[in-house]
């Protein structure tokens, strides 16, 4: 069989880095290809050159056995080639009618005949099994519903070859389902795709065959349906991974106790309505829920960083039984947290590495005096913490924003964990992270539960609550459900709780 | 990617050289001559210390406005502060007589005071009412100018009223003239040491920190536990009280008294001098002298060529939207450390 799409020897550089180097493979009609790698692997340059964002340095794209060029978008879609981006490409503001009709350069020029192309959208959606709310605003959808429109978007071409970026990174169990019985259905018509994933689980659900990408070059391809798991990791990863510590802790006594806990949003939604728990010492709970219904809320309220509106944090830190709530004191007295909006919260982009670990460093003993700061011995706790948690950088002076996401996560956790720290409230830690970085957090956190700490695990990725929390706990339209231990509630369950308050 | 920068650069200094000579020519002049009477007097016998006086206060005030911006707060009161300062140091400065270097320190304290409690009001109302502090400082200049007007007029009236001006402040309060036979007065010393101060603060202490971490990243301030509100208020008492500072000294160095329309202009100069020294306090003073060449050279142009002296105020402009698109042009400033 002629493959639909082959791409033969594609290179890429950026200055000294190549980005995709001889990067060959193919894709045969009605095939599933999943595509996976570390961060900064080069599938997103891939994807680019694929879907004619950007041009090959070298190399060659044959679409039927034929030589195509690709110079824009338009070119690929012409190729019959049709992306879904990780980030949606979606004005908020406007309706989903307007937001389809965005993406189709072709019918923006002249007067636009809405009736006559909502017949046509409904065709694709109706194709796809789900119905559209036409006048809705994007900005009230969910995500799922955003993807839809993308989805809608993308079909609409009937495109024989369709890739999908990070599709399931942000949506909900029951969602990314739906989404993967869809690729599924779609490839019964002998449509092909690619999906680009860090999840393991949606290659083996879903594709055929993965190509693994390491440092720009495709490192090997790997059968899904008969080679096992410990294979394809290794080439993903190069190298055997830190195997995954799942050691349960011993609990201890409860050390945060949240009573009838109630928060608002800032445009004076309830965030968190009248919840209740206990986080126990040496224990690790799993926070789950669909984003936005209120577990960032309740994070932050935790961490001194919201007001609450009624009810009651009590911390059992050291000798003292209730702690002034405000972010600096409880940083002080043991409370670690890494927020899940790294950007807006963990670090300052614009500052150098040693300037973010004064951070939240500033009570610190050696690190300030008398209200100076002390630069050289600032420079010199960054160095041996950069080296410690393997953060690549260049030095303490390099620029926060010259960091990749996993080096900057690794930079926040190495400042926020460590001696005499009790609690650690952590937010999505590894979310959008490469499959190695995520390892070395996972058994970060399982050992600090060893040593005693009570930790809050955010994520929104429900098989790293399985393996690492002892407990779980739902929250839906702001009201908590649990915590329950792991072992006596099942997938299914928590997946209910989280769609029906 | 160079070339493109140096092109956009050139189009920027362009821009900034070709605006005022237009206007030049308007009013009649030839810009080359304008330009060579600007350097010969600054440079010239008694234009040096003429530009040094007048970098004075555009420094202090300039130190101010940097502070505040480097913290995310556009304080644009600087007119406003300029005044409240000079109004509490002269109101308390016959208390002060007798006191030698004391009173004189205690007449400079006034005046920063002054300011801080004008700066500080608009930071609390930024905080508690979540009142805008650009709205509110440009307002409170107009108060301060009205207040003023009426003191200078009623309870601080000269004794002898033949203008509309204060009362004179006692001789322990007055700054020394450094080089006999000019105008240069110890207040450049006062800006010079607040330079080297402000240089500290902001990158060497912890307030300093903050204030920082409020303008580059104000979620990450909230993150780290820092007291946003009471940091809010203090950084606009601090950028207040500089500009309160800069009109104590001009009290103390020049006018000996209030004076109607002192100082008119200094505030929005402030502007421009912390843009043009990107915020960093070291530049400001550099900034400052260049400005200070506009004022005192302006009033050179007018005697000379004849020109008004709101030229002044478009070249002033003109710099500071040939700042603002400097960005444009120049890679990131570095990282604020």
């Amino acid at each position: 069989m002629i493959p639909f799409l082959e791409a033969r020897g594609l290179t890429k550089a950026y200055g000294q880095l190549r980005a995709n180097d001889d990067v060959s493979f193919s894709i045969l009609p009605g095939e599933i290809v999943g595509i996976v790698g570390e961060n900064g692997a080069g599938k997103s340059t891939l994807v680019k050159m694929l879907g004619g964002a950007i041009e090959p340095d070298s190399g060659s794209i044959y679409i039927s056995g034929e030589r195509v060029t690709m110079r824009s978008p338009a070119d690929a879609t012409k190729a019959g080639i049709s992306l879904v981006h990780q980030h949606f490409k979606l004005i908020d503001s406007l309706t989903v009618e307007e937001n389809l009709v965005l993406g189709r350069p072709e019918l923006r020029h002249g007067i636009l005949n809405f009736k006559a192309l909502r017949s046509g959208f409904e065709g694709v959606a109706k194709d796809l099994g789900t119905s559209l709310q036409y006048d809705a605003r994007v900005s009230t959808l969910s995500v799922g519903g955003r993807q839809q429109i993308e989805l809608v978007r993308a079909l609409f071409h009937e495109p024989r070859l369709l890739i999908l970026d990070e599709p399931t990174a942000v949506l909900p169990p029951t969602e990314r389902e739906r989404l993967l019985c869809l690729i599924r259905r779609l490839k019964e018509r002998g449509m092909a795709a690619i999906l680009i994933s860090h999840k393991l689980d949606d290659l083996y659900d879903c594709c055929d065959r993965a190509v693994v990408m390491r440092a720009g070059r495709v490192v090997g391809s790997s059968d899904l349906r008969s080679d096992d798991r410990g294979q394809l990791v290794r080439l993903i990863v190069g190298e055997e991974l830190p195997p995954p510590e799942v050691r349960r802790g011993t609990r201890g006594a409860p050390l945060v106790s949240v009573r009838e806990l109630v928060v608002r949003r800032d445009n004076g939604t309830v965030a968190v309505d009248r919840g209740s728990f206990d986080l126990h010492a040496g224990e690790i709970i799993g926070l789950c829920g669909v984003e936005g219904n209120g577990q960032t809320e309740l994070m932050h309220a935790l961490a001194g960083m919201r007001a609450i509106e009624a009810g009651e944090i009590v911390y059992a830190l050291g000798k003292q039984t209730a702690v002034k709530c405000d972010a600096a004191s409880l940083r002080q007295a043991g409370v670690a947290h890494i927020p899940e909006d790294r950007l807006h919260h963990a670090v300052v982009p614009s500052f150098t590495l040693t300037m973010n670990w004064f951070l939240r460093k500033l009570s610190e003993r050696g690190l300030v005096s008398f209200g100076f700061l002390q630069r050289l011995s600032a420079a010199k706790a960054t160095h041996e913490a950069i080296a410690i948690n393997d953060v690549r950088a260049s030095g303490p002076r390099a620029r926060m924003s010259d960091l990749s996401g996993g080096n900057q996560q690794k930079f926040v956790i190495g400042r926020e964990l460590g001696e005499g720290v009790s609690v650690i409230l952590a937010g999505h830690p590894t979310r959008g992270l490469d499959i190695r970085t995520v390892a070395v957090i996972r058994n970060r956190l399982v050992a600090e539960r060893a040593r005693g700490v009570a930790i809050l695990l955010l994520s929104a990725d429900l098989s790293e609550v399985w393996d690492l929390a002892d407990r779980v706990m739902v929250m839906a339209r702001g009201k908590l459900r649990g915590p329950v231990p792991v072992g006596e509630t099942s997938l299914a369950e928590i997946g209910h709780w989280m769609t029906t308050p | 990617m160079i070339t493109t920068r140096v092109i956009r650069l050139g189009l920027i200094v362009g821009f900034a050289a070709l605006v005022p000579a237009v206007f030049v020519l308007l009013a009649g002049q030839s810009p080359w001559r304008v330009l060579t009477t600007l350097v010969l007097y600054a440079f010239g016998p008694q234009g040096w210390s003429e530009v040094l006086v007048h970098a004075i206060p555009l420094t202090l005030i300039g130190l101010g406005v940097a502070f505040a911006l480097r913290a995310g707060l556009f304080n644009i009161g600087g007119d406003g502060q300029f005044i409240a300062g000079t109004v509490v140091s002269v109101f308390f400065a016959p208390y002060f007589g007798g006191l030698g270097l004391v009173g004189l320190l205690a007449f400079l304290t006034c005046g920063f005071i002054g300011g801080a409690a004008l700066g500080a009001l608009v930071g609390y109302l930024r905080e508690r009412f979540n009142a805008s502090e650009i709205i509110v400082t440009i307002m409170l200049n107009y108060v301060a100018v009205q207040m003023v007007s009426y003191l200078i007029r009623g309870p601080m009236a000269d004794p002898m009223p033949f203008w509309p001006r204060s009362y004179m402040i006692p001789p322990d309060c007055i700054l020394p003239v450094l080089v006999p036979g000019t105008r240069l007065h110890a207040g450049l010393i006062v800006a010079l040491a607040m330079v080297i101060v402000f240089a500290i603060i902001q990158h060497r202490t912890v307030f300093g920190f903050q204030s920082l971490v409020l303008g580059a990243n104000p979620g990450a301030a909230i993150y780290a536990g820092f007291r946003v509100k009471a940091l809010t208020v203090l950084v606009m008492a601090v950028s207040g009280g500089l500009g309160g500072l800069a009109g104590a000294v001009e009290v103390g160095g020049l006018y000996q008294r209030i004076v109607d329309n002192m100082g008119e202009g200094f505030g929005l100069a402030g502007i421009a001098v912390a843009l043009i020294a990107r915020l960093e306090p070291i530049a400001i003073p550099f900034a400052a002298c260049l400005f200070g060449i506009f004022f005192a050279g302006g009033g050179a142009l007018q005697r000379e060529l004849a020109l008004p002296f709101p030229l002044v105020w478009i070249v002033e402009a003109t710099v500071i939207f040939a700042v603002a698109a400097l960005h444009w042009a120049l890679p990131d400033r570095k990282a604020a450390a």
